[in-house]
């Protein structure tokens, strides 16, 4: 997280056109009083569907600070039908390392039609050359919105776009758009730490041969969890076992040759911790308590935006995980 | 990096972890280990980047219990994560003499339980942050117990050495023996932190992810090159090993002549560890040996008197704890050097480094030609400057492109103006800490950024001639005030040339 953002300038219009917005934009990049650099390296769009989560968003875009500069668009959807713009652009400076580095955010309430053809909105304000992200702030895009075609990559969030009854529509979008799972992202460190309990020779022959896992959590990513191990280590259906539980657990019992195994991953309690275990029978193991991995919102959107690429590992994942909820 | 072997690492390549291990160090009660090696291991703790079957032994000669050791280990890094503490719970210490075999008996022992409690495999590796007197005396002992080499196929044994190897050609030649007789060179993990940095790495990333630049890395467009390493930092308590080493064996032979070798190299044809290394052998080869004559007249010694560094009064060099009051060891080279290959042939490097600098800077500037005409009148491109393009690798990291515009207005006058690209500032990822990166190279088993046996060598060649001539005569030694840039000699060293060093 990077020190606190200092407004270099500010606009804002109401009832406006967007050549007043992009002509704020020019005038307050020539009138900034601090000697800053103009490092940008993605345009992130966010379509929220109010105030509240465009000011969310914004609040974790911010939270990056320097470490991620670029343009955010944040487009807030107003129900009214009468069909006028409101902005505010805001050029912020971070502090980083000594330098100032400017990054540029522009909220737009949009009304009437203009909901209907936000790519018109969007690709004047894009940034050349450089990827264009649309995350779609806690619902999915609606269908055929052109938005999702100037994207050169859609970020969705599962968890809170309603969990495994958006899994067929994200599923259909995966395969269509490069895309990435915010809640996907977050279950990266888990995929990591279960993975990484089979290194080594002793450890390593018994993950062809794990024939149950049972996965504890909350709707969604319990889903996605046994959706990963099922399409990466070909377990069939009746291998797994999932059970609705606060916090997630992992439980992998595997076979190699005569010998039995058995691996652990499971947050303690109310503790943020995460117990690791692999227990070989009458033969070595080995037990480690580690802090629970950071998965808020920010940290989850800084490791989507610095991957900017769509993960089939994902889409077998999401793909076993609906056949699983079925 | 990921396992491949394993299908639930498909998809998180990106994700490094070191395999299963255990890492001996050898000088475990030294600064070194508490300074460096454990705030390291701390961070990749933290990060998950250390297996569960992992474990580190410390060998030293203070006698410790297993405790004790622990006990140091957490001071030295102060308050730790929960994961860095799963780690250090799994810290071993052996005290003894490196050079009593008992010592190598305890050692094997408490290996060989480790491998049968945790499932570490019989993987190691020793890094020998030791003086460099210990080395061949550690490495003879591990062979001469059977730990030098994997026990299995499977398993592997890596050795690291730190910096300097040798202290001269004939010695790192003397070391290269003794340590061969032990480890295969693929065996061998020779340390210099800056190439862990993670701008110095860019340095390849520059030169060969991009098309624009490396059409103009050459002679045909650089008029010259400036190398600078630059500390704003006395010798502090490293007087005594520094009166034995100086600035050319402290950071020319490696820090120096490494960036020097990524700055020169031809495009490797792939970017691994022996792609990278042999055309950096190759271009540290193409640098010509100077005769003493050349010596003389091209490298320029100096040590800095009193003087003033960010604003605090500062002790001359023969003042500072350890050093001899007629010191004649130099804290500040500066020297040109040429390359004799097809592409820098006529180029002039000029590399300095100096402790007691006004700043800490390290960058390589590559100074271009002018344009052949300038079709401006008089005064309209008074104060331009040949275009250059400086890579800046620490702090600060980052790119300057430095150039001609216009000057806004009426008038038309052309001004130098600088562009600059701030590597921190265009990329979320932390930059990992030079050891952090190195020492999971080496676990990981990644060569690239370590130093094979013939970059040494070729290093000492070059460096060899300079020693012999100051050892041979009262090699003449010029001073600067603390806080400045050098001696005046080294600036007379471009002037002569009608170039002058960049200000950093």
């Amino acid at each position: 997280v990077a020190d606190a953002l200092t407004d270099l300038g500010k606009w804002e219009g109401h009832d406006v056109r967007l050549p007043d917005v992009l002509a704020a934009l020019d005038r307050l990049r020539c009138a900034g009083q601090v000697t800053a650099t103009r490092t940008s390296v993605v345009s992130l769009v966010v379509v929220a569907p109010d105030a509240e989560a465009g000011q969310r968003a914004c609040d974790t875009m911010n939270t990056l600070g320097a470490r991620h500069p670029g343009r955010t668009i944040v487009l807030v959807l107003d129900g009214a039908e009468q069909g006028h713009l409101d902005a505010i652009v805001t050029l912020h400076a971070a502090p980083l390392e000594g330098i100032a580095t400017w990054s540029e955010e522009v909220v737009l309430t949009v009304r009437g039609g203009a909901r209907r053809h936000l790519d018109s909105l969007v690709e004047p304000l894009t940034l050349a050359d450089l990827p264009v992200v649309v995350w779609y702030f806690s619902t999915g895009p609606r269908p055929g919105d052109p938005l999702v075609e100037t994207a050169d990559i859609v970020l969705v969030d599962t968890k809170e776009m309603g969990d495994v009854a958006v899994f067929p529509e994200v599923l259909e979008l995966a395969r269509r758009r490069p895309l990435i799972d915010l809640s996907w992202v977050r279950l990266t460190p888990w995929r990591v730490l279960l993975a990484g309990l089979f290194d080594g020779a002793a450890y390593r022959k018994f993950v062809t041969g794990v024939h149950a896992a049972e996965v504890h959590g909350k709707p969604g990513p319990r889903h996605l969890l046994a959706g990963w191990l099922a399409s990466r280590l070909d377990l069939p259906r009746r291998a797994l076992h999932l059970a609705d539980a606060r916090h997630a657990a992992l439980r992998l019992s595997a076979e190699a040759g005569a010998e039995r195994a058995v691996f652990v991953a499971e947050r303690r309690g109310e503790e943020r911790l995460v117990r690791a275990s692999a227990h070989v029978e009458n033969g070595p193991s080995h037990e480690e308590l580690l802090p629970l991995p950071d998965t808020s919102l920010a940290w989850s959107l800084a490791h989507a935006l610095s991957d900017l690429e769509g993960d089939p590992i994902y889409e077998q994942a999401l793909a076993e995980a609906l056949d699983l909820v079925a | 990096v990921a396992d491949h072997d394993n299908p639930l690492f498909e998809g998180l390549d990106d994700e490094r972890r070191a395999p299963p291990c255990v890492l001996v160090v050898f000088g475990a009660s030294g600064d070194l280990t508490s300074r460096k090696l454990m705030p390291a291991f701390a961070e990749l703790a933290e990060n998950r980047q250390l297996p569960s079957a992992f474990a580190v032994v410390g060998v030293a000669r203070t006698e410790m219990s297993d405790e004790d050791f622990r006990a140091r280990m957490r001071e030295a890094v102060g308050e730790g994560n929960p994961a860095w503490e799963n780690v250090v719970e799994r810290f071993r210490y052996v005290a003894g003499e490196y050079g009593e075999p008992e010592t190598f008996d305890r050692l094997k022992e408490v290996l060989d339980e480790i491998d049968r409690e945790r499932g570490t495999g019989g993987n190691r590796v020793y890094y020998l942050a030791t003086v460099p007197t210990v080395f061949s005396i550690v490495a003879t002992a591990l062979g001469e117990h059977g730990l030098a080499r994997p026990a299995t196929e499977d398993s592997f044994v890596r050795i690291v050495i730190e910096k300097p190897f040798g202290h001269d050609l004939e010695s790192a030649v003397e070391l290269d023996r003794q340590l061969h007789a032990v480890f295969d060179e693929t065996q061998i993990y020779r340390i210099d932190h800056y190439l862990g940095k993670e701008t110095v790495q860019n340095v390849l990333a520059l030169r060969f992810a991009n098309s624009i630049f490396e059409p103009i890395w050459n002679r045909r467009y650089v008029d010259h090159v400036q190398i600078t390493v630059a500390e704003s930092l006395g010798v502090g308590h490293r007087g005594g090993f520094y009166e034995q080493a100086g600035a050319l064996r402290d950071i020319v032979q490696n820090h120096v002549l490494q960036v020097l070798a990524l700055t020169l190299m031809e495009p490797p044809a792939s970017i691994d560890a022996q792609g990278i290394r042999d055309e950096k052998v190759k271009a540290l080869r193409a640098v010509d040996v100077l005769t003493p004559e050349e010596v003389a007249s091209d490298v320029v010694r100096g040590q800095y008197d009193d003087g003033w560094v960010e604003g605090e009064q500062v002790a001359a060099y023969r003042h500072e704890e350890g050093v001899a009051r007629d010191s004649r060891t130099e804290t500040h080279v500066a020297m040109r050097l040429r390359v004799d290959n097809w592409r820098w042939a006529g180029v002039p490097f000029y590399l300095r480094t100096g402790k007691r600098l006004p700043k800490r800077i390290t960058e390589v500037a590559m100074a271009f030609h002018g344009v052949p005409h300038l079709p401006f009148q008089a005064g309209q491109a008074k104060g331009l400057d040949p275009n250059a393009l400086v890579l800046r690798i620490q702090p600060d990291e980052g790119i300057t492109l430095r150039f001609g515009a216009k000057v806004p207005g009426q008038a038309f006058r052309v001004r130098t103006v600088s562009m600059d690209f701030s590597y921190g500032a265009a990329f979320l990822e932390e930059t990992p800490d030079a050891y952090e990166r190195l020492l999971l190279d080496a676990m990981i088993g990644d060569p690239t950024l370590f130093i094979r046996t013939d970059e040494v060598q070729e290093a000492w060649r070059i460096v060899d001639p300079l020693l012999k001539a100051w050892g041979e005569e009262e090699a003449p030694l010029s001073h600067y005030p603390a806080g400045t840039w050098g001696p005046k000699e080294a600036d007379r060293l471009l002037e002569r040339e009608g170039r002058k060093w960049r200000t950093p």
